[in-house]
């Protein structure tokens, strides 16, 4: 006993409880499902919904933790890795609420899926706390791997398999160019795996360096890229969106990217420090990017998912606004806006669901007139996507105000302005679907609407997805008007961070310098 | 120069041109069985390569899970899929090759310049105790936890595989509580049948 609590201590394992726990709840899931069989598939959802919110709650008691390296500096788990885990945890426990139903109605076993969803959750975890170059990948791994699983679940669907077989192939492409990258690394910094002690070892490292370094630092960039689905390694998103189960969609734009987002914090703040110009430029690039081939492409889709696969790609993009600001308020803003993000967009994709277990389709001619017919979803699909929109009182709006406003100080005129543009280019394409479901008159209606259901709560795993809905509508109305809990988490999660500290005080002693050089050409 | 590192030189070019030439029958070949045994070929080179970098116990993964595992995998796939198919030639072959073949040497050109260029810290300590002691070591020290992950991956890898490649057997009753519109594009065609038969 004595032993044992000398080694926890020494590793200090408390700092990956929730992954514990998470751990805990994914055995719990496989064992009782061989133990009890299909019986289980009832109550199994609640348990991995349970043993979440406990992940959930033990993060929040390890908010300010004054001793956040863990098992030999491997993992961090300071405050800026315990809100990503949050954002990831909560978009798992949404995800699975709208899971039970369309499992169900697929034909395919839930307990396995959750399992999966699950370990996707743990890589995705252990990925924003990730502190070493090993454990960077095998968490990236975990994730990816469980990804790809996921997106072939439905294995008798062809368009499930396309998706499953694409994404595998352009995953493990882009994992091993990650991995050329970070073998790169580790070489220059003279076989160093921490990232601490590569940048520490890079710092003093001399000239002849800066084509490895360069090189290493675009491989790794495309890496974190595809995970975020930036343009342009957004190749796989549109079609493995549209293929995939669509839950399982849910959880790939909003808790693999949250996971792909805290990754490229932390590797490129701590590692690639001294080379922060050139990645600010090649992330100004990939925004750029993204905001207008995401926007713009948006504006021709028939397929809701495959408009929400690019809606998704040009929020990546509006987020890469707030890392290439630089400040405080900038990371601060990008968290912020990814925890609203999370609420409006998996209500949207809960909405999504909830119509195509309806009446089994996803264009978005079919929504026509859907007002008549089901109020409830109308009301929570139009607020998800103006928010997204970012039409005022909603969340999206000042999620991406505070995102603007943090470029705009740091800075980046043309980068905010052109953010503008698209944003109001977005808005017509999600204003398109909100038109569609309200004004159409019921001559107009489409056939898939004038087949409607009548609408039943009381089925298997309807309830789950009737919660989750609602409450996604309340966040995405609510969060905006009461955002201020919400931004002091946001602010104090960047804040009581040292990564971001140790920054600052490198970008306060670069701006001295400088001026201490102009200084004598002045006079 | 002594017999050790002569020695070492001329494993070093009998690999290095061996794996250069195994590799380009891979890309070249016609017959996609002769470029799966060559594969192998490539990887055994491979594993030479480690054995001379003091890297055993890499070397002996190598083998054992590229020779052994991927390339006969490879062969089984290539065993199972008999179907003789007389592909069309494709339109400006020469140009998509030349154009790839652009693309590959300005890579190449690229790193080799990046190989050289870096001083690369070099380790000169002489380990004298196995590699595999050292990887344990690491294992149960600073590399704990990605050691532990690797454990959850590899049961979701081996539980992910099982449900691939098991065959699903549908319930009878599955469409008794279900509406009748609902026809998801996942579900089985037989069970949409019965569905709307009802």
């Amino acid at each position: 006993m004595d032993l044992s609590n000398d080694l926890a201590a020494q590793l200090n394992a408390g700092a990956i409880l929730p992954e514990g726990l998470v751990i805990v709840t994914l055995m719990a899931v496989l064992v009782i499902d061989l133990i009890v069989g299909r019986k289980a598939s009832s109550w199994l959802p609640y348990v991995a919904i349970a043993g979440l919110f406990a992940t959930v709650a033990a993060l929040v008691l390890q908010w300010d933790n004054p001793n956040p390296l863990a098992f030999f500096d491997s993992f961090n788990s300071d405050d800026l890795s315990v809100i990503f885990r949050g954002i990831i945890a909560l978009s798992t426990v949404i995800t699975i609420l709208m899971s039970i139903r369309y499992i169900e109605q697929s034909g395919t076993s839930l307990a396995e899926f959750m399992a999966i969803m699950l370990t996707a959750t743990l890589g995705a975890m252990f990925l924003s706390g990730a502190n070493d170059l090993v454990m960077i990948f095998v968490s990236l791994e975990t994730l990816s791997i469980s990804s790809y699983l996921m997106t072939g679940y439905t294995k008798r669907d062809p368009r499930s398999n396309e998706a499953a077989l694409k994404y595998l192939l352009i995953g493990a492409a882009s994992s091993a160019i990650f991995l050329y990258g970070v073998s790169l690394l580790y070489g220059l910094s003279g076989g160093e795996t921490n990232l601490a002690q590569i940048a520490a070892q890079l710092a003093q490292g001399d000239s002849d360096q800066a084509l490895g370094l360069a090189i290493a630092l675009v491989f790794s960039i495309a890496g974190i890229a595809f995970k975020i689905s930036a343009v342009p390694f957004h190749q796989w998103t549109p079609d493995v969106y549209e293929g995939s189960p669509t839950p399982v969609v849910a959880f790939l734009s909003v808790g693999s990217k949250a996971a792909g987002f805290a990754l490229a914090l932390r590797m490129l703040l701590t590692a690639f420090e001294s080379v922060t110009v050139e990645w600010h430029f090649i992330f100004t690039a990939l925004a750029i990017l993204s905001m207008i081939l995401g926007n713009v492409v948006a504006l021709a889709q028939t397929s809701m998912k495959r408009m929400l696969a690019y809606s998704s790609i040009a929020q990546a993009g509006f987020v890469m606004l707030g890392m290439i600001a630089g400040t405080e308020a900038g990371y601060a803003s990008m968290v912020f806006y990814l925890l609203i993000y999370l609420f409006m967009n998996l209500g949207a994709f809960t909405c999504v669901i909830l119509f195509s277990l309806r009446t089994g389709t996803d264009q978005i001619s079919d929504y026509a007139g859907l007002y008549q017919k089901d109020a409830l979803l109308t009301l929570a699909l139009s607020i998800c996507l103006l928010s997204l929109g970012g039409i005022p009182p909603m969340a999206g709006f000042f999620g991406k105000i505070y995102l603007f406003w943090a470029g705009w100080q740091a800075g980046l005129y043309g980068l905010v302005l052109l953010g503008l543009v698209t944003s109001v280019i977005s808005i017509y394409y999600y204003i398109r679907v909100v038109k569609m479901m309200v004004v159409k008159e019921p001559q107009e209606m489409s056939d898939a609407v004038q087949n409607y259901p009548p609408i039943r709560w009381n089925l298997t795993g309807m309830r789950p997805l009737q919660v989750g809905i609602v409450f996604s509508l309340i966040t995405t109305s609510l969060a905006g008007i009461l955002s201020n809990p919400l931004l002091t988490l946001a602010n104090n999660s960047i804040t009581q961070t040292d990564l971001f500290h140790v920054a600052n005080a490198a970008a306060v002693e670069t701006v001295a310098q400088v001026a201490e050089d102009a200084d004598p050409v002045a006079q | 120069m002594n017999l050790a590192e002569d020695v070492q030189l001329i494993s070093f070019g009998l690999l290095g041109v061996l794996m250069i030439a195994a590799a380009l029958g891979v890309v070249l070949l016609d017959q996609i069985v002769y470029s799966a045994f060559l594969l192998g070929g490539v990887f055994l080179c491979m594993s030479g390569l480690y054995v001379l970098l003091n890297a055993d116990f890499v070397a002996a993964a190598q083998i054992l899970v590229y020779v052994g595992a991927v390339n006969v995998l490879i062969l089984f796939a290539i065993m199972l899929v008999n179907k003789q198919e007389t592909f069309k030639p494709v339109g400006n072959r020469w140009l998509r090759q030349g154009a790839t073949a652009l693309v590959c040497v300005g890579l190449f050109a690229l790193l080799s310049t990046m190989v050289l260029a870096t001083p690369w810290v070099v380790d000169t300590t002489v380990v004298l105790t196995s590699t595999v002691v050292q990887i344990g070591k690491h294992f149960f020290s600073d590399y704990l936890l990605p050691f532990e992950l690797a454990s959850v991956l590899l049961l979701m890898a081996m539980v992910g595989a099982i449900i691939l490649a098991r065959r699903d057997f549908i319930p009878e009753k599955m469409a008794t509580d279900t509406q009748d519109a609902l026809t998801l594009p996942e579900r089985p065609r037989e069970l949409t049948g019965t569905v709307s038969d009802r």
